[in-house]
């Protein structure tokens, strides 16, 4: 060990928004607290700068905001029986690095679940009975309920200022929102954003075919707005660089704009950038967290002790960190013992291009997160039984960054090269709409994370190494909506349309989706989750892990705004709870 | 483990922790009000340890160590020898302080304040031994015998006499002319660099300036800021460096962060009540002359004809000023009606273009939103024509900017 | 055989030179001060591509975005010089990549690029085998092959029909296909999409980054040209 650092009350491991936030709280609570981002420094100015940023090259194609393979990546198999092979170039997911996090580079899309997703087995059980999830699916409940979160997910949606329309307030039913959501205590802290054309194509398509078209709540700002720490948003601008790019004018949440300012003016708190966390360091009988071992800048290791462990990195990193850690038991599927790694699950997306040779749309023109989506094929919504899967999704339309190297969609048949696709590409671009499926992913018994035994990061650590594969039923479930997205196509009066759904293997190549979750589960039973309701770690007690690894399978919405109302519920209980009688929660 | 306090912690107050005394956290206020630290703190120098450059007209003036170090600071200074400095320019030993130290504003401190501002220096400011570097001015600048003859024309009376028969007017008059020194660069200057009037018995007082590059505005005409806005908003401004219509920047974007942000919000009222009493109110003029936006209407339908300024408008500014140039309230600031675009000498505006600008971070507004500077992608014949765009666009209407102009600016950037 | 190709042929270069070559000043400056320059690929000297490489590319890009129809093709958008200097840079390098072994390029190509060889080296090792392929059944490197033969050669290493020592034929061909594609579209500062030409072409405004206004225009084409980055109008 080169050097230890002055000891602080607590260190974070990630200044993305569960870092960020969590860095907020634990201040006002008088803690001494640093954080450690083992990525550069980010800020609006000059990092996100207008015109540099609009570089679909360098950001979109170069992945320059992201995570680089070559100082941390996963192995990927589909099953045990395959020898797993390094992800080494990014491909299906795109985990952010630096200060931001994928914060910085998300699109902006800030649901909620239903209530019954937040305890979907008992859901399950309840309505289908027990025979019904196979006996390898491991759904679980998270332990704490949506009427517990509902204060905290109104929080969070008023730090990060969504954009949208409320269909539930206090069980009323509102005009132009989603019918279907579980009750919010109040309206979204802005109006929803003005859709670009091809969204009002579809919501006229999706009603007249019985369906209840809403605007997908945004985390772009749809006006200037100031949150509750004081921090503020612009209009977005519908610039169109908005997955994968830092945002150029403040309109887009992230923890650049809604936090870090307002966390850096504390006397309390500080960070440092370019320090990667090795492992959290225990002490001689398990049970509590030393602090942590990062590498600096320089690559010399440091240790940062610490009274108490927050890992707010990224859903892949937390649980790899436990893992190399040795912060609870590793989970064996053929044992079933062990809880750190089971439970990961991803997100099964599809994607429908709809052509249309009269109609232009500008394709450059849109926010990350504006669209018309439906709700009517949700988890809540579905017989399972009827449809012979265990799942749900939100089809929506979706136009934002439609740059020409990564995103000029072409009818099927046109040829990849030479003159018949430079014509193509001439006749086609700003002539077609986009359909988008993101729908669940159960967990399974052997759809897991442990460390390999092969690859080592530049630090000498074992890679972590994903077992997955898409099982029969997300499969059905995909090949399900293909049909149902079909269907609001041909009724949007397309001329043809293209649909890419996984019908096979897992791929890992094409863009997917970064919804990895699980591997670090939270639950009522310590037998099957690795953390407590309150994000507790059940082993270490002084390590709470926010992020969407608590989750223990993916429901079909996006994940940050569960992730963000988490981080703030587990924050209640650190500052209420824990630091009053440090010890394991209830 | 600590035992920890639960709910909001005050630990947002960055103030030393040494002297605990109630007259060193009053000497602190005042010191904030006066923004000392505006000059006597360096960029990433140690608290009133001096050593930041002044260009002026002369050559350059480096500030003192104010700091209590008994050698190369104050230390050693007593209360009388304090007084002198501050009110009166003349240093310990007998010589003036170069006049960028506004003496002539800080005249008007009352013994009370002085005394409480020199407990603050003596026991809430730590100690730094290191010498600031001495000031470099040109010959026969370098001598300051001649700041005497200098001293005996332009100084004012020691004291202050409350001009109004209301307190909070008494209030704000004795800050803005006083500790505030707001004249010294909202004020014109004379060719001995005198600032022209000290209060607004005088018609020159706080009737726009120059500060480098930059018009430092009016603050007393009719269409000045503290005429045109309402309380509100010069609140606002003042106090988080952003309003509805614009954003500091610069050097007002320092005396927000360091100073005003910091002031009680009754002393904040009281500025403002005065600001508005010593203007000349706008009079209810009928719009039949007003220019109207046909400029708007142009850069929405992005025909590829139009002018180059709007070219370079759309190319350029509209991702944040919009179309319209009005931004958005308190994040992006409008260009129309704004002094920075409108000024007759256009090298603020000249300035921003090239190097952008970046708002304080305050208590209240802790978001330092930033924008930034196009020089490196503009050619300075760009630059005088989207200048020009902007001062003449919506319903703006100030003279176009030359190419001769900004190669001057940049050049002194 | 129509020789109306833009690029000398491989015995012109070595016979004449650069002297004969196409004026090209490769403008450094800020584009804002260079506004309209024009640009051929003929006067750029490439910094990482052999003689022979070169040749071989400025043929291959010339198919896979030819110059025939509406549009501008590979050639005259630069596309050749931006992959020359993205091997040379640190794509070329892989250095974001995980590059450590053990490798099984023979895996499932669901499990994404394997290979040991960086994009430089897979250029490299590929066009040589190419040129070798190409001598061994039509007499001829590729550059001299009619354009359907040309054709015919991509298409087969697309397919993996062609097997090349050292490396997989569609792995080059997908770096080279993506590449291309990047070079036609992506900013002009990386040296392809001269002119923003390719941007013109489809209609994408490039930098603009700017659309509040145009969210409410429905079915209206945007008609205003587009901006790099650098500042360059179209």
């Amino acid at each position: 060990m080169a050097r230890t650092e002055k000891k602080v009350d607590a260190v974070i491991v990630g200044l993305g928004w569960t870092g960020s936030v969590m860095g907020m709280e634990l201040t006002d609570a008088g803690l001494d607290v640093v954080a450690l981002e083992r990525g550069p420094d980010r800020r609006t100015v000059p990092t996100f700068a207008y015109p540099k940023i609009a570089d679909e090259l360098r950001y979109a194609v170069r992945y320059d905001l992201m995570q680089r393979p070559a100082d941390s990546t996963v192995t990927i198999r589909h099953h045990a029986g395959q020898t797993a092979l390094p992800y080494r170039r990014l491909g299906c997911f795109l985990p952010g690095a630096g200060v931001g996090g994928a914060g910085v580079h998300w699109n902006g899309l800030c649901w909620r679940p239903n209530a019954e997703e937040l305890r979907l087995k008992s859901y399950i059980t309840e309505r289908f009975g027990t025979g019904l999830m196979p006996e390898d699916m491991t759904v679980q409940d998270f332990g704490v309920t949506y009427e517990e979160l509902e204060p905290y997910f109104d929080r969070f949606e008023k730090i990060v200022g969504v954009s949208g329309k409320a269909g539930n307030i206090g069980g009323r039913i509102e005009e132009g929102g989603n019918p279907f959501e579980a009750p919010r205590s109040s309206e979204y802290p802005m109006p929803p954003l003005e859709q670009t054309y091809d969204g009002l194509i579809f919501e006229k398509a999706a009603r007249d075919l019985g369906y209840h078209p809403f605007p997908k709540p945004a985390a772009n700002a749809s006006q200037a707005y100031t949150n509750p720490y004081g921090m503020q948003l612009g209009p977005c601008n519908y610039c169109g660089f908005c997955e994968r790019y830092g945002c150029l004018n403040y309109s887009k949440s992230s923890p650049q704009t809604c936090v870090l300012d307002a966390l850096y003016q504390r006397q309390n708190f500080s960070y440092r950038p370019n320090a990667a966390v090795l492992r959290v360091e225990l002490a001689a009988d398990g049970k509590t967290a030393t602090g942590v071992t990062y590498a600096d800048a320089h690559g010399e290791e440091v240790f940062q002790p610490a009274d108490l462990v927050l890992l707010c990195a990224f859903q892949l990193n937390n649980v790899h960190l436990m893992l190399v850690s040795g912060i609870g038991k590793p989970y064996d599927p053929s044992s079933g013992e062990g809880t750190v790694g089971r439970n990961y699950a991803y997100q099964m997306t599809g994607e429908t291009t709809l052509f249309f040779k009269d109609i232009a749309f500008n394709p450059f023109v849109g926010a990350g997160a504006s669209g018309m989506a439906i709700a009517d094929l949700g988890l809540s919504r579905m017989d399972f039984a009827k449809n012979g899967f265990i799942g749900g999704g939100y089809p929506s339309s979706q136009q934002t960054n439609g740059q020409p190297i990564h995103n000029l969609p072409l009818p099927e048949g046109t040829p990849r090269w030479g003159a018949s696709w430079k014509k193509a590409a001439g006749d086609h671009y700003g002539h077609s709409a986009t359909i988008v499926l993101q729908s669940s992913n159960m967990p399974y018994r052997d759809c897991y994370l442990d460390l390999d035994p092969t690859y080592k990061d530049r630090y000498g650590r074992p890679l972590m190494r994903m077992t997955f594969d898409w099982r029969e039923n997300e499969l059905k479930q995909a090949a399900f909506f293909k049909d149902k997205i079909a269907e609001i196509g041909r009724a949007m009066g397309a001329d043809s349309l293209t649909a890419a759904y996984p019908s096979g293997h897992f791929d890992t190549r094409p863009y997917q989706s970064t919804h990895t979750v699980g591997g670090a589960v939270m639950g009522a039973d310590p037998g099957t989750s690795a953390l407590n309701r309150y994000l507790q770690s059940w082993d270490v007690h002084n390590v709470f892990v926010p992020g969407a690894n608590a989750f223990p399978q993916n429901f079909e919405y996006n994940p940050t705004g569960l992730v963000g109302a988490l981080t703030l519920w587990a924050a209640r209980a650190i500052r209420q709870d824990y630091l009053p009688n440090p010890g394991p929660l209830g | 483990m600590k035992t920890l306090l639960t709910g909001i912690c005050l630990v947002l107050l960055a103030a030393p922790a040494l002297g605990q005394d109630d007259d060193v956290s009053a000497g602190r206020y005042i010191a904030q009000l006066g923004d000392c630290a505006a000059c006597h703190t360096a960029p990433g120098g140690k608290p009133f340890a001096g050593g930041l450059a002044i260009d002026s007209p002369f050559g350059t003036i480096y500030t003192t160590n104010i700091t209590p170090d008994p050698v190369h600071g104050i230390g050693s200074y007593s209360l009388e020898d304090f007084d002198k400095a501050v009110r009166r320019g003349i240093r310990k030993d007998g010589a003036n302080l170069y006049p960028a130290m506004p003496y002539t504003s800080y005249a008007k401190v009352s013994d009370d304040d002085i005394k409480v501002l020199y407990e603050y220096f003596m026991k809430g400011v730590g100690p730094v031994p290191v010498a600031a570097p001495s000031s470099d001015l040109k010959f026969p600048f370098n001598i300051r015998f001649g700041l005497e003859g200098w001293d005996i024309v332009n100084r004012p009376a020691i004291g202050f006499s409350p001009p109004f028969d209301d307190d909070r007017l008494n209030r704000g008059a004795y800050i803005v002319e006083g500790l505030g020194h707001c004249g010294a660069c909202h004020s014109p200057r004379d060719l001995m660099q005198a600032q022209e009037g000290y209060d607004a018995s005088s018609d020159t007082f706080l009737t726009g300036g120059q500060l480098g590059v930059w018009a430092v505005p009016d603050l007393r005409g009719p269409a000045s800021a503290p005429q045109a806005w309402s309380a509100e908003e010069l609140v606002d401004y003042l106090t988080t460096g952003r309003n509805t219509y614009t954003a500091a920047t610069g050097e007002m974007g320092l005396v927000v962060e360091r100073s005003m942000q910091h002031a009680t919000p009754e002393d904040i009222d009281a500025i403002v009540a005065y600001l508005k009493a010593i203007g000349t109110p706008p009079k209810q003029a009928d719009d039949a002359l007003a220019k109207t936006d046909e400029t708007t209407a142009m850069l929405t339908a992005a025909q590829p004809d139009m002018p180059l300024g709007a070219r370079l408008y759309l190319d350029n500014c509209g991702a944040c000023h919009l179309v319209d140039g009005r931004g958005a309230p308190r994040v992006i600031p409008s260009l129309i009606g704004n002094s920075a675009v409108l000024a007759e000498e256009p090298g603020g505006l000249i300035a921003v273009m090239l190097n952008g600008a970046q708002m304080p971070s305050t208590r209240k507004s802790p978001g330092a939103l930033a924008m930034p500077g196009f020089g490196d992608r503009l050619s300075d014949a760009e630059v005088a024509a989207l200048a020009s765009f902007v001062r003449a666009g919506w319903t703006n209407d100030a003279g176009a900017v030359d190419q001769e102009t900004v190669r001057r600016v940049r050049g002194q950037l | 055989m129509s020789d109306d190709r833009a690029w000398p042929t491989r015995r012109a270069v070595l016979l004449t030179g650069t002297a004969t070559l196409a004026i090209l000043a490769l403008q450094d400056t800020p584009a804002a001060f260079a506004q309209g320059a024009q640009e051929t690929i003929t006067g750029y000297e490439p910094v990482f591509f052999t003689n022979d490489e070169w040749i071989f590319v400025l043929a291959a890009t010339d198919r896979l975005i030819p110059a025939e129809g509406e549009g501008p093709g590979a050639l005259a958008t630069l596309v050749p010089r931006f992959i020359d200097r993205q091997l040379a840079g640190n794509y070329g390098k892989a250095l974001s990549w995980y590059m450590e072994g053990p490798h099984t390029p023979e895996a499932s190509p669901l499990f994404g690029f394997q290979s040991a060889l960086t994009p430089a080296e897979t250029y490299r090792t590929a066009i040589a085998g190419i040129d070798a392929f190409c001598r061994d059944t039509h007499g001829k490197p590729f550059a001299d092959l009619t354009p359907d033969d040309q054709d015919s050669v991509l298409g087969d290493l697309e397919a993996d029909r062609i097997t090349l020592k050292g490396v997989a034929a569609s792995t080059f061909f997908e770096f080279l296909l993506a590449n291309t594609r990047e070079g036609y579209f992506s900013d002009p500062r990386y040296g392809g999409n001269s002119g923003m030409a390719a941007w013109v072409y489809i209609g994408f405004p490039g930098a603009r980054a700017s659309f509040r206004e145009w969210v409410g225009q429905h079915n209206t084409p945007y008609p205003l040209g587009p901006v790099s980055i650098g500042g360059e109008r179209a």
